[in-house]
């Protein structure tokens, strides 16, 4: 497989080259100009310039792949322009499905995310349920529903859409999904909502957008998740984990979404990182639980348990310093 | 640049990243309280050290790095360790 990836250098980027070197491949990985390559370094990966503003670029780094793995989606840090959002968004996303056109890529994995599945009254969600229009739950909704639109509409080349759940594991340097570990076992309380949330292992995931990419006829649309729980529930099982104060209550849904909007105002005058982003609020409060078998039928995944989820992902924020070095107490998880 | 001692080269990298005037930067300032550098754009800064300077930096050492004084020493370390 000659294959490309998008977003190498993040989170399920990084996850899906070392799937992709663990199975033989020696995948091109794309970077923007000031993105961290420390870890793509390290592993001797061949980096391509591929900054999805730019299609010369695009189209210079997908020349004799077969295969690009798009996991550099936009994703807004703020929910506070829409119009920009959305342009971005699109506009990224339309380089990347043309320069793939234009180089002949057999097959594009475009990683969306779970904000595009719509409920199903009385059973949980599968990859049937997409939003018949765009959901209105805020603007990453509305993006991530936009976006996954369009790549589903490309009809020059095969494009595999997978949606994964809230990853968790190593390398998540950002902080994304992983905030929430960090934050509980440094003893802290973080404000937060409560609803579904359908965590899964970032190899996992990564497993499954390599499968994806070998299959002969794969599924057009999967969905990718271990499980159902609700996000008050994670956090109380970690706590435990950590032998710290139990999180307080949830905020109601209402109160969530004003501290988020106050975080995120404060974030975009100059101040730091909200503690609380719109985003986050928007995925946990309109939540779903997902049936995930299709990924399970289709692709033969199994998926890693929860606790095996965490024990990477503290180990990995361990060695990076991320939380302290000290003994925790290990409790019963979900 | 490349025949610039490393302390020039990594404010003149900073330079790129911050507001901030590369005659203001200090060995003893803090990427992030003094400098404004995020936990991201701290990130950025030393892999393009490592790029520019073709150095094989763990990302576990990078995350430990929180001044300027101390980039400048992980960068003569890896220089030292491979002979250069």
């Amino acid at each position: 497989m000659s294959a490309l990836v998008l977003g190498a250098g993040g989170f399920l980027g990084l996850n899906l080259v070392d799937a992709l070197i663990a199975a033989g491949e020696a995948p091109r990985c794309g970077r923007r100009r000031r993105s961290n390559v420390l870890a793509l370094r390290q592993r001797r990966a061949a980096l391509v310039p591929a900054d999805l503003d730019i299609p010369e670029e695009l189209a210079a780094a997908m020349t004799g792949c077969a295969t690009v793995f798009h996991a550099a989606g936009h994703y807004p840090r703020l929910s506070r322009d829409r119009q920009r959002t959305m342009q971005t968004g699109l506009a990224q996303l339309g380089n990347v499905l043309d320069a793939a056109a234009g180089a002949g890529v057999r097959r594009l994995i475009y990683v969306s995310s779970t904000a595009t599945v719509a409920p199903a009254p009385g059973r949980p969600s599968d990859e049937r349920d997409v939003f018949a229009a765009a959901p209105g739950l805020g603007v990453y909704h509305d993006l991530k529903w936009a976006m996954e639109s369009l790549a589903l509409a490309e009809d020059r080349i095969e494009v595999i859409v997978a949606c994964p759940g809230a990853c968790l594991g190593p390398h998540d340097l950002r902080l994304g999904t992983s905030a929430v570990l960090v934050a509980l076992a440094r003893g802290l309380d973080p404000p937060h909502p409560d609803g579904v949330i359908n965590p899964v292992d970032v190899r996992d995931v990564a497993t499954a957008l390599l499968r994806l990419a070998e299959h002969a006829s794969p599924p057009r649309r999967v969905l990718l998740a271990a499980g159902n729980l609700r996000l008050h529930e994670l956090l109380v099982a970690l706590a435990r984990r950590y032998g710290v104060a139990p999180p307080s209550r949830p905020l109601e849904d209402a109160e969530a979404v004003s501290l988020a909007d106050a975080e995120e105002a404060r974030a975009e005058a100059g101040g730091r990182r909200p503690s609380l982003s719109r985003e986050i609020v928007d995925l946990v409060i309109h939540g779903v639980p997902l049936d995930a078998g299709l990924a399970a039928r289709a692709l033969g995944m199994r998926w890693r348990p929860l606790t095996e989820t965490l024990d990477a992902a503290d180990g990995w924020a361990r060695r990076m310093r991320l939380i302290p070095e000290r003994p925790f107490t290990q409790a019963a998880e979900p | 640049m490349t025949t610039l001692p490393i302390e020039e080269r990594i404010v003149h990298m900073i330079a790129q990243l911050t507001p901030v005037r590369p005659a203001e930067i200090q060995m003893q300032h803090r990427l992030r309280e003094d400098l404004g550098l995020d936990s991201v754009c701290s990130m950025e800064l030393l892999s393009m050290l490592a790029e520019q300077m073709d150095l094989d930096v763990p990302i576990e050492e990078a995350m430990g790095i929180t001044t300027v004084g101390e980039a400048v020493a992980m960068a003569r370390r890896h220089l030292a360790a491979r002979g250069a």
